[in-house]
């Protein structure tokens, strides 16, 4: 065992001194760098690319207008492969080495929360584009700001949406269990509660299994009125199809957005195809945002990919535009000057909306419901932003058409 | 839960158990013949769900079809990195094993995510739509119940071969003494290299067959890793029949664990069962008791 690690260590050494030569020079370089880390790879890949896609729009969109502070902007990619641990690895890596004076990321919530003690020890700023969930905004630290909402709003966002739409008396919950999901599952108790709605049932699940079918026979039993989700992409599909299998027939499907607000959920390739119809879910934005500068965003993007954006792109694209505007403010690398930039931050237009910190750091934002009615996401609610009309109850699998 | 809820919960457990029981006995096959523990395993699995995914989506075959020609394929694979990588470090330690099934799977999980990207596919056919109904109470996925078929047949091949052929005698009696197999006339390394592509293509025909009621991405045969290694430990490490049924015992288990005391229990049950093996029984459920 000794001869073994005297051996990894004759060969790593040589290895790092090889990796540190060929840095070098960080501190003269020609271009602005911003750290980015999301999951680029393993099972959140699909919004890895999402944000990928959004930081590039910005990323050109930006440059174009002479990048900041008079030089190019340079981003850095970490993937966390969906792993916490890389996430915080991806911190370290980022302003020990590469010096970056802001982060975005991560992905997800496990994730973001994983990398809040690194920020907060180095003292850098952590921009969060995407990851809801509630206790990322109650750790006290002064570094992080959340540009989109928490999971408390989407709770509330569909509670209101419901009581206006059959008012259903008993709801379920089906989590992921993973930080994401069970801020979901907390948030979506104790406010259906506050509503009056009785909670029979609370389903905490492991990622990426092949069935999930067991799981929802016990949900059917309980009979809901409506079934909350908190789920990622894939296991979004996974539940719907088995769903239909299993004949589990709520009177509403609802989400916490996420996969189930994805981009790909509705398609046939992609994701659950003609099983995602019908299903509740909220929005923090869509191509059809009033915003000035949505349209322009959502043609940008579907030149670039081929499909159109769903929120999660958008938000990494605004994120990058906050974390500019900041800098430009700041005047400079300094991770406190840009820190307190962001605090005093007031952007009254861009493409996601308004854009202000609190004194948590959380930006004030709104939360749409969608419904997806012939494989397209419609705004239902609320009244003054809804495009279509919801249709409830949801039919019975076996009504539905093929 | 009612009776039929229960047995519905059963019947499920049976169908992804059969799959989990290829895994397991083509990792208990290698194990077996070679001493090997293939941490490559999953990694395997999900090769062939890339190489189903890959004729249904240029060839437009659906996997139920071409599992046995990626089967072929992969069996070729796995002897080839027999005799490439695993050969030169015969008779080497445990750790030597380990590390290279380790870095086999590292190195084709990057080389897949540099062909395909690290984006996830699915497979879409007509047979997906379809619900059987068995009495009024009972409901399968036509999907689950055709992989379930072609898992037994190719399950029960497997065993045929061991049991009852020359090669199957030959790794046999590798597996009951390595140093006297080689002097009663038997090609060491050809036997292994044959049984290690054939403990291989069992975890891509299972991979295949799952690919329809599953998604694809390069990392997805990490899980499958870790249960093949449960799964054999409670087969009983060599004994592929006990793979076999430690396998649907498994599935079963996680289906009514997930029933009763919900689906995030499944795992941890999973691994509590592994551990009281380990620690009361070593030579697994299904293992014959060595001395």
């Amino acid at each position: 065992m000794k001869r073994v690690a005297a051996r990894l260590l004759m060969l790593a050494l040589p290895a790092a001194v090889i990796l540190a030569s060929c840095k070098g020079g960080g501190g003269q370089s020609n271009t602005f760098k911003i750290g980015v880390v999301s999951s680029f790879t393993g099972p959140q890949a699909a919004f890895g690319q999402a944000h990928k896609n959004g930081y590039t729009l910005a990323l050109a969109d930006l440059n174009a207008k002479g990048g900041v502070l008079g030089k190019p902007i340079e981003l850095v990619y970490y993937d966390d492969q969906g792993r916490p641990d890389q996430a915080v690895q991806g911190v370290a890596k980022l302003v020990d080495q590469d010096h970056v004076p802001v982060i975005l990321g991560a992905y997800t919530s496990e994730n973001t929360r994983a990398m809040i003690p690194a920020v907060t020890q180095r003292e850098v700023p952590l921009l969060i584009p995407t990851s809801v969930a509630d206790n990322l905004m109650q750790t006290g630290s002064p570094w992080v700001f959340r540009v989109c909402q928490g999971s408390g709003n989407y709770a509330h966002a569909i509670l209101d949406f419901l009581k206006h739409n059959g008012d259903p008396k008993t709801i379920a919950i089906i989590y992921e269990n993973t930080n994401f999901g069970q801020s979901n599952d907390t948030a979506m108790r104790e406010a259906a509660q506050q509503a009056g709605l009785t909670v029979v049932d609370e389903e905490a699940y492991q990622a990426s299994s092949p069935d999930y079918k067991a799981l929802l026979a016990r949900v059917k039993a309980k009979n809901p009125d409506a079934i909350y989700f908190g789920s990622y992409l894939l296991d979004a599909s996974t539940l719907m199809r088995q769903s239909a299998e299993v004949g589990l027939d709520p009177r509403y499907y609802t989400a916490a957005g996420t996969g189930f607000s994805a981009a790909e959920f509705p398609t046939k390739d992609k994701g659950a195809g003609a099983y995602a119809e019908y299903t509740i879910s909220v929005s923090q934005w869509l191509p059809t945002a009033k915003w000035k500068g949505s349209k322009e965003f959502d043609e940008a993007f579907l030149k670039l990919t081929g499909t159109h954006p769903a929120y999660h792109a958008m938000e990494a694209y605004v994120t990058l535009a906050i974390a500019v505007a900041a800098i430009e403010k700041a005047g400079g690398a300094n991770p406190v000057a840009i820190r307190d930039a962001l605090r005093a931050l007031w952007l009254p237009e861009t493409p996601f909306g308004p854009i202000r910190f609190d004194e948590h750091g959380q930006n004030d934002h709104a939360t749409l419901v969608t419904q997806i009615q012939d494989g397209q996401y419609k705004v239902v609610w609320p009244p003054d932003a809804a495009e279509a009309k919801p249709i409830v109850p949801t039919p019975p699998w076996n009504k539905r058409q093929k | 839960m009612d009776f039929f809820t229960t047995l519905q919960a059963v019947v499920n457990g049976v169908l992804t158990g059969a799959l989990y029981a290829l895994v397991g006995m083509g990792m208990a096959l290698i194990f077996g013949v070679m001493r090997i523990v293939n941490f490559a395993h999953g990694t395997f699995m999900m090769l062939g769900m890339y190489a189903t995914y890959v004729l249904f989506v240029q060839a437009h075959v659906v996997p139920y079809y071409s599992f046995p020609l990626v089967a072929l394929g992969m069996y070729g694979l796995g002897y080839l990195i027999y005799m490439a990588l695993l050969r030169p470090i015969h008779g080497q330690s445990d750790f030597m094993q380990i590390l290279l099934t380790l870095g086999i799977g590292l190195a084709i999980t990057d080389a897949i995510q540099l062909v395909f990207g690290a984006d996830y596919h699915q497979i879409n056919f007509p047979l997906l739509e379809k619900n059987l109904h068995l009495g009024s109470h009972i409901t399968v996925n036509a999907p689950w119940v055709v992989s379930f078929g072609i898992a037994l047949v190719t399950g029960g091949g497997l065993y045929f071969f061991v049991m009852h052929t020359m090669s199957g005698r030959a790794a046999r009696a590798i597996a009951q003494n390595r140093y006297a197999a080689p002097l009663m006339g038997i090609h060491l390394h050809r036997v292994q290299a044959f049984w290690f592509g054939l403990g291989v293509s069992a975890a891509a025909v299972a991979g295949s067959l799952l690919l329809p009621v599953f998604y694809l991405y390069p990392g997805v045969g990490d899980q499958f890793t870790l249960k093949a290694f449960v799964i054999v430990v409670l087969g009983g490490m060599e004994s592929i029949v006990g793979a076999a049924m430690a396998g649907v015992l498994l599935g079963v288990v996680e289906s009514l664990t997930s029933l009763y005391w919900g689906n995030e229990w499944a795992l941890a049950v999973d691994f509590a069962i592994f551990l009281l093996v380990l620690s009361l029984r070593p030579s697994g459920i299904f293992g014959r008791q060595k001395a």
